[in-house]
């Protein structure tokens, strides 16, 4: 179990603020119920050579 | 997925409409959806196919120049009443200030966005299946050493202060708080919450995995700690598959020992720790369907409550059986077989649960098996009684979930109809935000159609349905129960007692009702009792 109890009681008890990520449709559905949204235009990180993947995760 | 989407609201005409890459398991599925084989198989993995039927030419033609337009024009596909930030962090700085993110993007991608919010203090909701295990569980010890609340991933469905996240219905607010690892689970026992008039201020779903040893129960025990700080909050419904053993003891031992709150422990089944029903103590009430559930939060909170609760969600086992009579009597001696066709995966779940027991004699399959039922051998090809969840991967690779998207439970009621062994075809129908816009009305015509080729054979088939849903639900709940009832279907209030109605009329009332009702729905004087 975690160190720390989660708080959670602040985003429980205030207005939701909702970042979606991915189906669409949740966004609409969230819009729905007047709930603040936004919607990001997700896609995949390109697929890299694992030697370049390997190279780029020393560097950064 | 969306071009696909796009395409089926073309036309009424458009009857499917799939663009997908072609893997083998989408040429699998478009050949089972009745396209040709000697077409299908000439495109090889880097190949997109365009599959289209329809009605008619014109519906064809209208169908065939949306593909052309929306493939060269793919910008039209977002929707433009909203903007899109170009990446997460740039939706942060738009909305200062947020407090949840709703992931629902391929499992393999989760783990590392997730680190990221977490380290920002970010709640998440992750939808998103697939994630690797041993992911889920960095990502949910990270959480909670950080004071971050996870629910999934694998969670369709939540309800935080009323509002529906993902797949969920339309609740009112009230004194109860939930914590699921069951989706559909979570939206029965709040629909029917509401219905009973007693509302949901919490629902939090944290996956499928998260009762499992592996994960250990991390998230379900810190939403418990939640649940409990809430004043408004008067009782806890912990609704769950059967959690490991471990997991189980620690769920009671936190409400026995630190939990304030009534709790009702409904673990689909049953569990496996101290007995299988009735009071664990006087904190907690142990229920084993989702039905059953409801009656018990009803009863803690007075009998006034449970009055409702029963008059919405309950059933006589004389009233089913008198209700039931004219179905059995219309089939056929060769009609021996239930053919159950879910979207839900808690329904599937608990219908295995529920005929197994029920029908222990009888050989029942699934492409989803719990104990004692038989792996089937082809999902897409039922055989004896089958229960199918048709929301697992192999029908969902490429294509929406049925919730969704009911193409592909379409298909299969016709395809079911025609096997002359068939008598009962049971199906659930998920109403709610994120669904799919009118799922009783996509189904009705094959639902006419399976009943006219039974017909024209000289059969009966019984649909028995039940619709999950509330009042407010944007698709119509007393319509969509109403249009299943024109359509000579018999709907249940619930799926516990939709599939005991299934083996009812299989069985031409010859089954003994005594053990399931006082398992999977159970009155609330054998808790007192106990």
């Amino acid at each position: 179990m975690g160190e720390k109890s989660i708080d959670a009681a602040a985003m429980l008890s205030s207005e939701l603020k909702v970042v979606n990520v991915g189906l669409e449709i949740f966004y609409h559905a969230l819009k729905l119920q007047n709930i603040k949204v936004v919607d990001v235009n997700w896609n995949p990180p390109p697929k890299l050579e694992k030697d370049t993947q390997d190279l780029l995760d020393k560097m950064l | 997925m969306k071009i696909s989407d796009r395409l089926r609201r073309v036309s009424d005409g458009i009857l499917e409409a799939s663009i997908v890459m072609a893997t083998e398991t989408n040429k699998g599925i478009l050949i089972r959806l009745g396209f040709s084989p000697s077409t299908i198989e000439q495109a090889s993995e880097s190949d997109m196919l365009i599959a289209i039927r329809a009605k008619d030419e014109a519906s064809l033609v209208l169908a065939t120049a949306k593909v052309d337009n929306l493939l060269e024009s793919p910008a039209q596909l977002t929707t433009g009443d909203q903007e899109k930030a170009s990446d997460i962090d740039a939706a942060l700085r738009t909305m200062p200030g947020t407090n949840l993110v709703m992931l629902s993007i391929p499992g393999e991608h989760v783990k590392d966005i997730s680190h990221k919010l977490i380290e920002r203090g970010i709640h998440q909701l992750i939808f998103s299946d697939h994630v690797p295990v041993e992911d889920e569980l960095e990502i949910k010890e990270m959480a909670a050493a950080k004071g971050v609340l996870i629910l999934g991933p694998g969670a369709g469905t939540s309800i935080i202060n009323g509002k529906g996240i993902g797949f969920s219905n339309a609740i009112s607010t009230g004194p109860v708080g939930v914590v699921a690892a069951a989706g559909t689970g979570l939206q029965e026992v709040t629909s029917l919450l509401d219905q009973s008039g007693i509302g949901v201020k919490h629902g939090l779903g944290v996956g499928g995995n998260d009762p499992k040893d592996k994960i250990g129960g991390i998230m379900m025990l810190e939403c418990m700690k939640i649940l409990e700080k809430d004043d408004d909050i008067k009782v806890i419904a912990i609704v769950s598959k059967p959690p490991s053993p471990a997991v189980e003891q620690k769920i009671i031992d936190y409400a026995v020992s630190s939990g304030a709150k009534k709790y009702v422990l409904a673990l689909i089944g049953g569990g496996s720790v101290g007995g299988s029903r009735k009071q664990v103590s006087n904190m907690i009430i142990r229920v084993n369907s989702l039905a059953s559930s409801v009656l018990a939060v009803a009863k803690v909170l007075g009998d006034e409550h449970l009055h409702r609760a029963l008059s919405r969600t309950y059933m006589q086992p004389e009233a089913l059986v008198n209700l039931l009579q004219k179905e059995w009597g219309r089939l056929q001696s060769s009609q021996r077989f239930i053919r159950a066709l879910y979207t839900g995966g808690t329904f599937t779940y608990e219908a295995q649960v529920i005929l197994g027991e029920i029908m222990k004699d009888e050989p029942i399959c699934s492409n989803a098996p719990i104990q004692r039922i038989k792996q089937l051998q082809d999902s897409f090809k039922s055989q004896e009684h089958s229960v199918i969840d048709l929301g697992e991967e192999e029908f969902t690779k490429g294509r929406p979930h049925p919730m969704i998207d009911p193409t592909i439970r379409k298909f299969r009621i016709l395809e079911e109809a025609k096997d002359p062994e068939v008598g009962v075809l049971l199906l659930d129908f998920v109403l709610g935000y994120g669904a799919n816009p009118d799922p009783v009305g996509a189904a009705l015509d094959e639902i006419k159609q399976a009943k006219e080729t039974a017909e024209r054979n000289g059969r009966y088939m019984s649909i028995v349905a039940h619709v999950c849903g509330t009042k407010n639900d944007i698709q119509g709940y007393d319509q969509s129960i109403a249009k299943l009832g024109s359509a000579g279907c018999i709907v249940m209030p619930t799926n516990a007692l939709a599939a005991v109605a299934s083996a009812v009329v299989i069985s031409r009332g010859k089954i003994d009702l005594t053990h399931p009702y006082s398992k999977y729905l159970e009155l609330p004087h054998d808790w007192i009792e106990a």
